[in-house]
């Protein structure tokens, strides 16, 4: 089975952590974003997969060279040379998504996290012998997103309204389809939307089926919700396979500590907290609803709550850092400094209080 | 001046109805015993006096309640080993008022030379050569002085001053216009003829209500304007009329001088006597190296009865009052910590002052940004407050008994 993975821009809404490495590559739970779809595709038993990519597909693809042993997955770019929407890329590797076995294919969007049932969704394909299915997810406010009307029992797509001001359904689309090759020839070479131009036409004919997410689904384009991301993606780990998690007398709630990290003497942690490989906690440290990325070390006594400590940062003793701070690769805060919702971009020092959400340069 | 000759010292306290500015710190305890540097408001130029040989006596004057002053009275004239004595004004008198109410008691052992010190000034308060300046020049009255940027020099007495014989040329209280960048550092030395000029000033003021008394409407009028015959200010009746005539003379200090208006300043005022200390009593300053007792940098004093986790991090200019706990891990700059304060594990306290009793919880942060002239560039908690785990309190003044389970910054706390 093939995959198709909707990686697209400079993922702007996540600077300044994608000022120094893509999107898919940014880490989420202690593993690059990207990561965590190709393991539930490979899991699911997808050989080969395409990434749909339109800057620094060399950056991307060296990376990656290392999983594609480890996995035993086929990983290669199809790299557009100017924007071509949602449908458009599927049409541009179009040739690297077809092949003699005429099996469907998934489609992913590289900004969603979820709990990815996919073979739970090969089932349902199979079932309703469609052309296409797509999975969708319950909102509370639905009136912000694309919402899919369906047929509740079958599944079976009526329309999409987008961004409806009447309450239509609660159903919206998750960005994760799996299609059969014919969707393919429905899509022409050039700028276009799968939701406004591509589906609408299949649910025409009666032959779109969603779906409905079992679980979380979490867009973590940005910040906060890269935050709310983590917090759900924790409970649903505690759910799952709960041995992942940390446990000890100074964990609160849900946990992951890379296991080469090092945490000190009195600190208090989490809940909702990942710490990845090679970070250093020193004493008396407290940390909640927060990302500390790869290398970081947080010195003695520091608070950190619902922030991001991008690579190899530090934060100084005594320091506070909280409020949907966001500090890019090799930044360092001083001792006893406080940020409050401070944007900080890479290789930065910060030496003065940041009291009001802002960014620094 | 004769070996024999005695002196003695007179310092103005004032009364609960002037130490608004102060609040909320002022609600509980009288501004003037208030601890900078870990020692009463008063008890820095009554140490001060200590120095001044030949003094016999030192009085507080001012119309606060006697038994507010009664321990702190009996305790220090202990410790000094002289006698320290308050006198309660029935109402406010004014600073020349409130000295000449008293004359018979100031005047009792017949001391030569009368020091009068307003108590809210932080100085080094050179008593001594101020006094040696004051019998060379020969006059009724010497006053400290200081050179302050221009732009401050509004906010007190402005004064010009003979720079050779050092004469008081001319005096006006907070000008609206620019006279001069020396003002008045609240800081005299008297002969015991002020009492005369004091006397003057009230007779003065009786004769002209009495030849004003020409309509019942004027008359009216000025039992409004004028001032009672016994409220004698020093500045405006003494030193302006005075000034000029060859009997009052200044001294110049170029050491530290601040007024201490507010519970911001009081901070600023701290770090100096802390400073001070440095020289005059090195034993009460901290030490510590962060194995058997607490990381010191910096000033800092300790009140014995404190009890400091030896991995806390204490200074530059931090005071902490008696019975106060601070908890493993504790990082505190630049703060007051008053009687019986509690700080938890890993909290941190910068620019700030925290009242009596009041409690920190684990990772809070209790901070500002150190502006002492700014209405909220100290943060400060009044007695009572308590601060929840990990909340952070930026910018902030916060009435007593008050319990924060949201940050705030930014805000007065009613």
């Amino acid at each position: 089975m093939k995959a198709l993975i909707l990686v697209g821009g400079f993922g702007t809404r996540l600077r300044p952590l994608t000022l120094s490495v893509p999107k898919p590559l940014v880490d989420f739970a202690n593993k690059p974003m990207i990561l965590h779809q190709i393991e539930a595709l490979k899991a699911t038993g997808v050989t080969e997969v395409v990434l749909a990519i339109n800057y620094q597909p060399e950056v991307m693809l060296n990376f990656l060279k290392d999983f594609e042993a480890k996995l035993g997955i086929t990983i290669s770019c199809s790299q557009e040379t100017e924007p071509l929407g949602t449908a458009g890329p599927l049409a541009l590797a179009r040739d690297k998504l077809i092949d003699d076995s005429g099996e469907p294919f998934f489609v992913l969007n590289s900004d969603v996290i979820s709990e990815y049932p996919l073979k739970e969704m090969i089932e349902f394909h199979k079932s309703h012998g469609g052309e296409a299915s797509i999975m969708v997810t319950k909102v509370d406010e639905p009136s912000k997103y694309g919402v899919v009307v369906m047929e509740e029992t079958t599944g079976q797509v009526e329309k999409f309204v987008e961004k409806p001001k009447l309450f239509v359904g609660n159903k919206i689309n998750a960005g994760i389809y799996l299609l059969n090759p014919s969707v393919l020839d429905r899509i022409e070479l050039r700028p276009t939307s799968i939701e406004k131009e591509v589906f609408p036409k299949i649910a025409a004919e009666k032959k779109l089926y969603a779906m409905v997410l079992p679980g979380f689904w979490m867009d973590i384009g940005q910040p906060r919700d890269y935050i709310t991301g983590l917090r759900l993606y924790l409970d649903s780990l505690r759910k799952k396979s709960s041995s992942k998690l940390a446990s000890g007398s100074n964990i609160v709630g849900n946990v992951i500590v890379d296991e080469t990290a090092k945490i000190g003497e009195g600190c208090l942690i989490g809940p909702d907290v990942a710490i990845g490989p090679g970070c250093v906690v020193e004493s008396g440290v407290r940390l909640s609803r927060c990302t500390v990325m790869r290398g970081v070390r947080i010195k003695k006594h520091a608070c950190i709550s619902s922030s991001i400590i991008g690579w190899h940062s530090t934060v100084g003793q005594w320091a506070r850092v909280e409020n949907m701070t966001i500090l890019g690769e090799d930044v360092h805060v001083c001792d006893e400094i406080y940020s409050n919702g401070g944007v900080v971009l890479p290789h930065k020092e910060i030496k003065s209080n940041i009291l009001k959400p802002e960014i620094v340069m | 001046m004769d070996s024999s000759d005695k002196v003695v010292a007179v310092i103005m306290v004032g009364g609960p109805t002037k130490g608004t500015r102060f609040r909320p710190l002022s609600f509980n305890t009288p501004k003037p015993l208030f601890p900078l540097a870990g020692q009463p408001m008063v008890h820095h130029p009554i140490s001060a006096c200590k120095r001044i040989p030949n003094l016999a006596q030192i009085y507080l004057v001012g119309f606060h309640e006697e038994r507010e002053f009664a321990l702190y009275v009996s305790s220090i004239s202990n410790e000094l080993k002289l006698p320290v004595r308050y006198l309660k004004e029935d109402k406010p008198h004014g600073s020349a008022g409130g000295l000449y109410y008293f004359r018979d008691i100031i005047m009792e052992d017949s001391p030569s030379h009368i020091f009068l010190l307003n108590c809210d000034v932080c100085c080094s308060f050179p008593l001594s050569s101020m006094l040696d300046a004051h019998i060379k020049y020969g006059g009724m009255g010497t006053m400290l002085v200081i050179k302050v940027s221009a732009e401050f020099a509004n906010q007190f007495g402005e004064l010009v001053a003979d720079p050779d014989t050092h004469e008081l040329l001319h005096y006006t209280e907070k000008p609206e216009t620019f006279v001069s960048d020396l003002i008045n550092c609240g800081v005299y030395i008297f002969t015991p003829d002020i009492f005369a000029a004091i006397e003057d000033v009230s007779i003065n003021r009786e004769g002209r209500a009495n030849l004003r008394r020409l309509s019942s409407f004027e008359a009216l009028q000025s039992a409004t304007r004028t001032l009672p015959k016994d409220f004698v200010r020093l500045d405006q009746d003494i030193l302006s009329p005075l000034a000029g005539k060859k009997k009052l003379y200044t001294y110049e200090t170029n050491d530290f001088w601040e007024q201490i208006k507010t519970p911001g300043l009081s901070l600023r005022c701290s770090e100096l006597y802390l400073a001070q200390f440095r020289h005059t009593s090195p034993h009460l300053l901290a030490s510590g190296d962060g194995i058997k007792n607490a990381t010191i940098v910096g000033d800092a004093y300790i009140h014995p009865s404190a009890k400091v986790h030896p991995s806390a991090k204490i200074g530059p200019n931090v005071s902490i009052s008696a019975n106060v706990r601070v908890g493993a891990g504790v990082r505190l700059i630049s703060c007051i910590i008053l009687d019986d304060v509690e700080i938890k594990e890993n909290a941190v306290v910068i620019n700030s002052i925290v009242g009596w009793k009041s409690s920190l919880g684990r990772w809070s942060r209790v901070q500002a940004d150190g502006d002492y002239n700014a209405k909220l560039g100290i943060t400060i908690l009044g007695e009572g407050v308590a601060v929840e785990d990990e909340l952070v309190v930026v910018n902030s003044i916060v009435l007593p008994h008050k319990i924060l389970n949201v940050s705030v910054q930014d805000e007065i706390i009613l």
